[in-house]
C-alpha cells in the first residue's frame, strides 16, 4: 500500500532542530531550493582562485542555530564553559555569545562576512582579553573564513548598538591597532558623522556595504541615547540591541522608544525580517518572567531569536508606558519606564499562565 | 584496603599523645574577650569564573571564636556564619546560600575549624555537640544545613517558626529571652522580627558581639513588617542601654567604604565597608526609624531602611536615562 501521507508522529526525530514542523525536513518543498547557491562547493580539490559569494539571494539565506547557548552555572567560580560560545549561524553568519559566569549581562554579538569586508556588531560586556577574547576569536574566525575564500585578508569594521552601553563597548577596546580594522566612534556626534546621518538622524539609515551583502544602520534610540539597529537582507535579521530583546528593557527615553520602534516596524513593511535579534537575554522560557539582573545562572531562559511580529507587542506596550513609571510585564519581554531597572510589578498579563519555574539549585 | 588503612590510622593515632583531662576554658573573666576582624573580607572579582578566593573565607575572631564568609563567586548574597565554641557545644550560626557539598564544602570547612580547635583544646570532635540554628528563615541561611545531616552529635533547628522557638525553648517569643549555655560560655537569645516573622538576635556573652542578622545590618535592611520591627529596634535599643555591646554584626554588606549602594546580585563589590557595626550607628539608625511614617528607602549613614519596599525596587536608577 502507497504511503504518501508523511506523519511528524510516526517518522519525527527530536534530536532534529531543523524545523518544528518538519523536523526531518519537508518531504513536500523542492530538493534544489534556491538557497543551494550561497554555498560553495567543496568538491574540486584545487579550486582556482577567491570564492566570491552570491548574497543576492530569494527569502533568507539558510542558516541555523542548532545548539542552545551556554548559560552560566550555580557555581560561578567553578564556571568551565567556554569563555565565548560561537556559533556559526551559516558560512558568513557568527554569532557569539559571552560566558554569563565571566559578566552575568552574557552579550551576543553577531560577526557577518561579505565579499570584500565583515562587519562586528558589539564587543561585548569585558574588555580584559584574558577574561573574554573576543578580538582572538574574530581573529580566529575571520583567519579560518579567509582561508574557505582563499582570500589573504579582509578588512574588518566594528559598530555598536550603543556606543554608551557598557555591556557592549567594553570589547571595543581589544581592537585598537588592529590591521585594516575600523572602529565605529562612540561619542554621539562623531557617531552620527561617520554614519552620515548627523542630518537626518533619528530618520534615515546608512549603507554598509560588506561587497555583496549591504547591511543598513537604522537610527533607534530609546533605550540609548545612540541606539542604532542594524539590518541584514541576506539573513534577513535585524539586529537590535538593547532596543529590543527577550529581557528586561530598560527604555532611557519613552518618545524615542516609541518613535524608534515605529520607525522599525515602517522598516521592516520594505525590508522583510526572519527574526530580531537582540544583544541579551534574560527572559525566562516560561512567559512573563525574567531572570534577576546579575544572574549567573539561567538554565530556563528563552531562545535568543524573536519572530518580527513581536513588534507589534513592542509598540503596543511602549505606547502604554509612555508618560508613566511603569514595570510592563509582557510574555516575551518586560518593559521599565522611569523606574529603577530592579523594580518589580505584581500586575501580570491577562490570559498569560503564570508558571514559575523551579528553583534551579 | 579498609584494613591498611586502618593499621595506618591505629598508629597515627598511637603517635598522638592521649590527651589529659581537657583544661576547662573560662569564658566568664576579662570580658569582653578581645578579638578582631580582617582588614578585607573576600568580596568578588569582576569575572565570576576567574575568582581564585577560597569558597569560604575562614576567619578566627579569637581563638574560640569564628566568622566566615560565603564566596561571592560562589553566591552573591555571601552571607556570613559564625561559629562559637563552648567546653561541651558548638553554636553555628546560619549555614549559607549553597546546597550541595559537591559545590560548596561548608561541612568540610566546618569539621576542618572544629578539628583544630579541639586539637588545641585538648578536646575530641566527636564530643561536642555541633548545633546548627540560624538567625532567620530565608534561605541563604540554611542552604547547606543538609550537610549536616548525618554528622554524628548534631542538632538542627528546624525550617519553620514552630521547631525555631522549640529550639529555644520559647513560649513568649519575641520578648523572652534565653540563656544557651554552650559549657561556661553564654549566648543570650531573643526574638527580632520585622524582617521576617521568623528572626533572632544572638548575644555572645564572651565577645560582647551583638548579631542582629539580617533586622539590622550594614546594606539594605528590608522591613517586611515595620512596626514589629520598630519594637525589634527597641528591643535592641533596651538592649545596649543597659548591656556592653563590643560590635553589632548582620548577614551581609552591601555598602562600599563611601555609602554607596551596592546593587541587590552583584557579584564584585571590590570597596566594601566593614561588616561590624557599632552601637552609635544602631542608636543612630533608631532615630532616624523614628521620624519614619511611610514605605520608602531611607539612609542612616550605614544602613539603608527600605521599609516595605522589598517587592517593588532598590535604589538604582538606569544610568542611560536622557530627556
Amino acid at each position: 500500500m502507497p504511503q504518501n501521507k508523511y506523519n511528524s508522529t510516526l517518522s519525527g526525530n527530536p534530536q532534529s532542530a531543523t524545523s518544528q514542523q518538519y523536523p526531518n525536513g519537508n518531504p513536500d518543498a523542492q530538493y534544489n531550493t534556491p538557497g543551494v547557491k550561497n554555498t560553495d562547493s567543496c568538491v574540486p580539490l584545487h579550486p582556482a582562485g577567491e570564492v566570491l559569494h552570491n548574497y543576492a539571494c530569494d527569502g533568507p539565506t539558510a542558516g541555523n542555530i542548532a545548539f542552545k547557548w551556554i548559560y552560566g552555572s550555580n557555581i560561578a567560580a567553578r564556571n568551565r564553559d567556554p569563555r565565548i560560545q560561537a556559533v556559526q549561524y551559516n558560512e558568513d553568519t557568527y554569532i557569539l555569545r559571552q560566558n554569563v559566569c565571566v559578566h552575568w549581562e552574557a552579550p551576543f554579538t553577531y560577526l557577518l562576512f561579505g565579499n570584500r569586508a565583515a562587519l562586528l556588531i558589539d564587543s561585548g560586556a569585558t574588555a580584559e582579553a584574558a577574561y573574554y577574547p573576543l578580538r582572538a576569536m574574530v581573529d580566529a574566525i575571520t583567519t579560518r573564513w579567509t582561508q574557505l575564500r582563499r582570500k589573504k585578508s579582509i578588512p574588518l569594521t566594528v559598530m555598536l548598538t550603543s556606543g554608551e552601553d557598557i555591556a557592549q563597548n567594553q570589547g571595543l577596546k581589544q581592537f585598537a591597532g588592529r590591521p585594516e580594522t575600523v572602529l565605529a566612534p562612540t561619542p554621539l556626534a562623531e557617531m552620527k558623522r561617520f554614519y552620515r546621518l548627523s542630518d537626518s538622524w533619528p530618520n534615515g539609515a546608512a549603507r554598509i556595504d560588506l561587497g555583496g551583502r549591504v547591511i543598513e544602520a537604522i537610527p533607534t534610540p530609546g533605550a540609548h541615547k545612540d541606539g542604532l539597529s542594524f539590518y541584514d537582507p541576506y539573513t534577513r535579521f535585524l539586529f537590535t540591541g538593547d532596543l529590543i530583546f527577550p529581557g528586561k528593557i530598560n527604555i532611557g527615553n519613552d518618545k524615542d522608544y516609541l518613535a524608534s520602534l515605529i520607525r522599525l516596524k515602517r522598516y521592516m513593511q520594505a525590508h522583510p525580517v526572519k527574526w530580531l535579534m537582540g544583544g541579551h537575554v534574560e527572559m525566562q522560557f516560561v512567559p512573563g518572567k525574567a531572570y534577576p539582573r546579575f544572574a549567573t545562572y539561567k538554565p530556563y531562559e528563552r531562545l535568543l531569536q524573536m519572530e518580527p511580529e513581536l513588534l507589534d507587542d513592542a509598540i503596543a506596550s511602549a505606547r502604554q508606558v509612555v508618560g508613566k513609571e511603569l514595570a510592563l510585564v509582557r510574555p516575551d519581554f518586560i518593559l521599565l519606564n522611569r523606574v529603577s531597572p530592579d523594580q518589580r510589578t505584581s500586575v501580570f498579563p491577562d490570559g498569560v499562565p503564570n508558571i514559575t519555574a523551579p528553583r534551579p539549585f | 584496603m579498609p584494613i591498611a588503612s586502618a593499621i595506618l590510622s591505629a598508629e597515627s593515632n598511637a603517635q598522638t599523645p592521649e590527651p589529659s583531662a581537657p583544661r576547662r576554658i573560662d569564658f566568664k573573666s576579662n570580658l569582653p574577650a578581645p578579638g578582631s576582624f580582617p582588614d578585607r573580607w573576600i568580596c568578588g572579582s569582576p569575572s565570576c569564573m576567574d575568582n581564585q578566593d577560597p569558597p569560604i573565607q575562614v576567619h578566627w575572631y579569637n581563638d574560640h571564636t569564628v566568622f566566615l564568609r560565603q564566596n561571592k563567586a560562589y553566591s552573591y548574597e555571601a552571607p556570613f556564619m559564625h561559629l562559637y565554641f563552648g567546653n561541651e557545644r558548638i553554636l553555628m550560626l546560619d549555614q549559607g546560600f549553597t546546597q550541595l557539598s559537591s559545590d560548596w564544602p561548608l561541612r568540610e570547612t566546618i569539621d576542618d575549624c572544629i578539628s583544630k580547635w579541639c586539637a588545641r583544646n585538648g578536646r575530641k570532635p566527636e564530643a561536642l555537640e555541633l548545633l546548627l540554628a540560624f538567625s532567620h528563615l530565608h534561605s541563604d541561611h540554611y542552604a547547606a544545613h543538609n550537610q549536616f545531616v548525618d554528622r554524628p552529635n548534631t542538632r538542627y533547628m528546624g525550617l519553620t517558626h514552630e521547631e525555631m522557638l522549640g529550639f529555644w525553648g520559647m513560649t513568649n517569643y519575641p520578648e523572652e529571652r534565653v540563656t544557651l549555655d554552650l559549657g561556661g560560655r553564654d549566648i543570650w537569645i531573643w526574638g527580632s522580627p520585622g524582617h521576617v516573622i521568623s528572626e533572632f538576635a544572638y548575644y555572645d556573652t564572651y565577645t560582647q558581639i551583638l548579631y542582629t542578622g539580617d533586622m539590622f545590618y550594614r546594606g539594605r535592611c528590608y522591613i517586611s513588617f515595620w512596626d514589629k520591627w520598630f519594637d525589634s529596634m527597641k528591643r535592641l535599643i533596651a538592649f545596649v542601654d543597659s548591656h556592653p555591646v563590643t560590635h553589632i554584626v548582620g548577614c551581609h554588606v552591601e555598602i562600599s567604604q563611601t555609602g554607596e549602594d551596592y546593587p541587590y546580585g552583584v557579584t564584585y563589590q571590590p570597596d566594601e565597608a566593614p561588616l561590624q557595626l557599632t552601637v552609635a550607628e544602631l542608636r543612630k539608625a533608631f532615630e532616624v526609624a523614628k521620624t519614619i511614617t511611610k514605605p520608602g528607602i531611607y539612609f542612616t549613614g550605614s544602613v539603608f531602611l527600605c521599609n516595605q519596599t522589598r517587592a517593588t525596587t532598590t535604589l538604582d536608577k538606569n544610568p542611560y536615562t536622557y530627556s
